[in-house]
């Protein structure tokens, strides 16, 4: 290429160019991540199920599984879509019901939309799905730090057929996201609303959060047992068009999802921390780094099952049912666990998980 | 997350050092006080209802 037909701002900074810039502001798009398992059935509560970073918003009667399923749309190159099934549908929700499917989208995420100013850009959204129930659908940018909603609707043509959406957000002017690591800006599917959420008239521009004006016209997808929603290619980029989608290494998904959930142990016979003990009954890890700095000092979290965790010291095996966590910080913290025999005090003992319902992770989600 | 008890958890300097959390889960939850922690902003909501932290203190 002759130097003259480089432009002046550079190859990175054309939409067209489809090398990644990070343009996407949606972390794990693609749906390749599920650290918390691939498949989560019985849900009916609000949370993070199985696929990274992505969170439902429950208030219904409906039962849920959750999976990051294999089914995507031909040609696009992806591998994964997320599955919302209804094993236990509902065909009437209540006024005060809804189902929405969300990722929480960090402040610092933010800072090239310049919501606030004058020159506040546009959002455009982009994504693959695949729903059972036709229909008119909600999607809405939920503003947390300006308290300010927009909503815009889309339509799902054909039962059970990947299309593709292609929706853009005007830009806020007059409320900006904090550009921290707080909660800045809520993506929302509405994927069923009862009438406290759709009986007025649906917010299309930036404004001051009705309930009415939510989701007006938002299909119930979960209408009946089995009914699906498949979601992949999820992308939130700043500017008027939606480029192809950016796919990032595996390896940078990975540790971008990490930045707000960590999983270091899920499952039998997996490699734990050295700890030593400390009293003959307690025995602590003296400090374990996270992979990643996380969003904030996470949770730490800890299956409670007899003899989940083993440790071994002068040949012996000792076993622990919890573990337990001090001085947590973005960074790192101490582990420490009460056995079950008195281990020698000042003796190190390696440890490994010692069954299939071992778990022990950091949480650090919006 | 359904959360059954909270405890305030000390360190071996008898400071305290986060909340552990009980839930209706198979696991157990160690939330630092932190406005950021969304499981700390659960144990807010939950005492807004009406319940209470339980302190042992921190003799171990």
């Amino acid at each position: 290429m002759a130097l003259s037909t480089i432009p002046f701002s550079g190859l990175g900074a054309d939409a067209s160019n489809q090398g990644v810039n990070f343009r996407n502001l949606i972390i794990n798009g693609d749906m390749s991540i599920a650290q918390r398992g691939t498949s989560v059935s019985s849900v009916s509560s609000s949370g993070y199920k199985a696929v990274d970073r992505y969170r439902y918003g429950a208030g219904s009667d409906i039962v849920n599984t959750f999976s990051q399923s294999t089914d995507v749309p031909s040609g696009q190159g992806f591998k994964y879509s997320h599955k919302q099934e209804a094993t236990t549908g509902d065909a009437s929700l209540a006024s005060d019901q809804y189902n929405i499917f969300q990722q929480r989208l960090e402040g610092y995420m933010f800072q090239s939309a310049k919501f606030g100013t004058s020159n506040a850009e546009s959002l455009t959204l982009s994504f693959w799905i695949k729903a059972s129930v036709t229909g008119t659908y909600v999607v809405e940018l939920d503003n947390i730090d300006g308290g300010v909603s927009q909503s815009q609707s889309f339509t799902v043509s054909s039962a059970s057929t990947w299309e593709k959406k292609t929706i853009t957000f005007s830009g806020d002017t007059s409320n900006a996201i904090s550009i921290d690591n707080g909660r800045g800006l809520d993506l929302n599917w509405w994927l069923g609303a009862g009438t406290n959420f759709s009986s007025g008239t649906l917010q299309t521009t930036w404004g001051t959060q009705t309930a009415s004006n939510r989701a007006v016209g938002a299909t119930n997808a979960f209408a009946s047992n089995n009914d699906s929603v498949y979601i992949t290619g999820v992308q939130l980029e700043v500017g008027t068009s939606a480029s192809d989608f950016e796919f990032l290494p595996y390896d940078v998904n990975l540790q971008r999802c990490m930045r707000y959930y960590q999983l270091l142990i899920n499952g039998a016979d997996q490699s734990f921390e050295n700890f030593t003990s400390y009293n003959g009954a307690s025995v602590y890890c003296a400090h374990r780094f996270n992979v990643t700095g996380m969003r904030t000092a996470p949770t730490g979290i800890t299956s409670n099952n007899t003899n989940d965790f083993a440790f071994y010291s002068q040949s012996n095996a000792h076993f622990a049912p919890t573990l337990s966590f001090d001085h947590i910080h973005e960074r790192g913290s101490w582990i420490y666990c009460t056995m079950t025999t008195s281990v020698t005090q000042g003796s190190s003992l390696f440890g490994k998980s010692n069954t299939s319902t071992a778990l022990c992770a950091f949480d650090a989600e919006l | 997350m359904n959360i059954i008890s909270v405890e305030k958890n000390y360190d071996l300097d008898n400071n305290f050092t986060n909340y552990k959390i009980t839930t209706n889960e198979n696991c157990v939850y160690f939330a630092p006080h932190n406005e950021a922690n969304r499981h700390y902003q659960e144990i807010l909501e939950w005492v807004a209802e009406g319940n209470t932290i339980t302190d042992n203190g921190g003799a171990e």
